[in-house]
C-alpha cells in the first residue's frame, strides 16, 4: 500500500489562538498578592474559678485611641514615630534575658530550664502515672488525673527535647524561657481606624521577627523568616529537611513566643 | 538623479512568522505563573493598609481555606444607609445587615463542601479586607460572632511596604 502524504498542518492561526488565551488571563487575574497578618481568636472558656491577675510587670500594654494616638505603658507615641514601637518592645523582651539578679522589675523575669530540671520533671511525672495506673479501683477522678499526667509528661518530654536542639547548637547548659504569662496587650476603642491598628500589629511583628531572626542565625545559621517560607512552600512534603526546619522553628518560637492578646474596646 | 530610487518592483522578503506562537506562549505561561485569579470584582472601596513582616495568603487560597471580607465605602449608592457608613462584602453582595451577617454566611460556606473536603472550623481563616477608615469596633464584633462559632482563625489583611516608612495613619 503507498504511504498517503500526510499534508501539513496550517499553524498561521497559532498565535491568533495564543494571544486570545493571554488576554484571556490578562483580564481574568490580578497581580497583587493577598497578605495579611494571621492571627487566633482564643477559643471561649467558662469558668467559675476566679482567674489570678496577671502581675503588672509582665503586660506591654499598648493603647490606641480614636485618635489614633499610640500609648505604649506610659509613654504617648505620636503617630510619626510609631517605629520606636519596635525597639521598646524589643527591650521588653530582653532586658532580663540571660540575668539572674539585679533585674529591671518591671519587665518579664527568664526562667532558665536545664537538662536535668526537666528529666526531673518528666521523671516524677511517670511515676505519678504508675502510682496512678496501678491503683486497683480506677473511678473517674482517677482516671481524669491519668490524663492530666499524661499530658503533663508529653509536655515535658517536649521541653526536654528543645532542651538538647537547644544544647547542641548553642553549647550551653540553660535554655532562656520568658515568663509564661509575658503578652503584649492591644486595646483599642470602637472608633480606632483600621490602618493604625494594622500599624501597630506590624510593629509588634516586626520586632519579634527580628528578635526571631536573630537568634535563629547565631543558633542555626539561618533565619527564621528562610526556615519559615520554606515550611510554607513544602507543607505537604515530609522530607528530613522540613522536619528538621519544623523542629528548628518551633524551639525559636519557644525562645521568643509571640503572645498578643487583642482586648475588645469598650468606648 | 535622486539618492531614493523608485520601488524597483521587487517585494520586501516577507518576516517569517513561525516562531510568533512561541513567543506568545511563553507570554501565556509568565502570566499564568505569575497571576492569581481574581476572586470578585470590588462592591466597596478599599485602600489597604501598610505593614512590614505580613504573612503571603496564596498558599491558604490554594487550599481554599481563607474566606474574604470587605469593608469599606460602598463604590455605587449611598454610604449613610450602612451602618457607620461601612459596607460589608461577602462574595457579590453588600448584605443590609452589615457585619452581623458575618456569622450566618460562614456557616453556609462551611456547610456547603461536602464533609470530605472540608478543613476543621479553627483552620479556615476569615480575611478582614477593611479601608484603611474602617473603625476597629466592626472587626471586634466580627471576631465576637467568629469566636462564638469556633471560626478561630483571623486575618488582618495589609499590603507589604517593604522598610520604608509610611503607615498610612490619620492624625487629628
Amino acid at each position: 500500500m503507498a504511504k498517503r502524504e500526510v499534508p501539513e498542518i496550517n499553524a498561521g492561526s497559532m498565535a491568533d489562538i495564543a494571544f486570545l488565551l493571554l488576554i484571556f488571563f490578562l483580564v481574568t487575574t490580578t497581580m497583587d498578592k493577598d497578605t495579611a497578618y494571621l492571627r487566633k481568636i482564643p477559643k471561649k472558656v467558662e469558668t467559675r474559678q476566679e482567674q489570678v491577675p496577671v502581675e503588672e510587670k509582665n503586660i506591654y500594654k499598648i493603647v490606641i485611641n480614636s485618635r489614633q494616638v499610640i500609648q505604649a505603658r506610659d509613654s504617648i507615641i505620636k503617630p510619626e514615630d510609631i517605629s520606636t514601637l519596635n525597639s521598646r518592645i524589643k527591650h521588653f523582651y530582653t532586658v532580663n534575658r540571660g540575668k539572674k539578679t539585679d533585674r529591671a522589675l518591671n519587665y518579664p523575669y527568664y526562667a532558665y530550664g536545664t537538662k536535668e530540671l526537666y528529666s526531673n520533671n518528666l521523671q516524677n511525672q511517670q511515676n505519678r502515672l504508675d502510682a496512678l495506673e496501678s491503683q486497683t479501683v480506677i473511678d473517674d477522678k482517677t482516671e481524669k488525673m491519668i490524663e492530666q499526667t499524661m499530658m503533663a509528661i508529653q509536655k515535658w518530654r517536649e521541653k526536654l527535647d528543645m532542651m538538647n536542639l537547644y544544647t547542641q547548637y548553642s553549647g550551653k547548659k540553660e535554655m532562656p524561657e520568658i515568663a509564661f504569662e509575658a503578652h503584649i496587650r492591644l486595646e483599642s476603642f470602637v472608633d480606632t481606624d483600621y490602618s493604625a491598628y494594622v500599624a501597630v500589629q506590624s510593629e509588634v511583628q516586626r520586632a519579634v521577627t527580628e528578635l526571631r531572626d536573630e537568634e535563629s542565625e547565631a543558633l542555626f545559621g539561618v533565619t527564621w523568616t528562610t526556615m519559615n517560607r520554606y515550611i510554607q512552600q513544602n507543607a505537604l512534603e515530609d522530607t528530613p529537611e522540613v522536619r528538621q526546619y519544623r523542629k528548628h522553628v518551633e524551639l525559636i518560637e519557644t525562645l521568643y513566643p509571640l503572645t498578643l492578646i487583642e482586648v475588645k474596646p469598650k468606648r | 538623479m535622486s539618492k531614493f530610487k523608485k520601488d524597483s518592483g521587487k517585494p520586501a522578503p516577507a518576516i517569517n512568522t513561525s516562531s510568533l506562537p512561541d513567543i506568545v506562549f511563553m507570554l501565556l505561561f509568565f502570566f499564568m505563573v505569575a497571576t492569581t485569579t481574581k476572586e470578585i470584582d470590588p462592591l466597596v472601596k478599599v485602600i489597604p493598609a501598610q505593614g512590614v513582616g505580613v504573612t503571603d495568603l496564596t498558599p491558604f487560597k490554594q487550599r481554599s481555606t481563607v474566606d474574604f471580607v470587605y469593608l469599606g465605602e460602598p463604590l455605587a449608592g449611598d454610604a449613610s444607609k450602612f451602618e457607620k457608613g461601612v459596607a460589608v462584602q461577602y462574595d457579590g453582595l453588600l448584605h443590609p445587615d452589615g457585619i452581623n451577617y458575618i456569622g450566618r454566611w460562614k456557616i453556609a460556606k462551611f456547610n456547603e463542601k461536602p464533609a470530605e473536603m472540608t478543613d476543621p472550623k479553627e483552620n479556615i481563616i476569615t480575611c478582614f479586607k477593611a479601608d484603611e477608615k474602617v473603625p476597629m469596633g466592626i472587626i471586634f464584633t466580627a471576631r465576637e460572632i467568629l469566636r462564638d462559632l469556633d471560626f478561630n482563625s483571623i486575618a488582618y489583611s495589609a499590603a507589604e511596604m517593604g522598610n520604608k516608612n509610611d503607615y498610612s495613619i490619620r492624625e487629628q
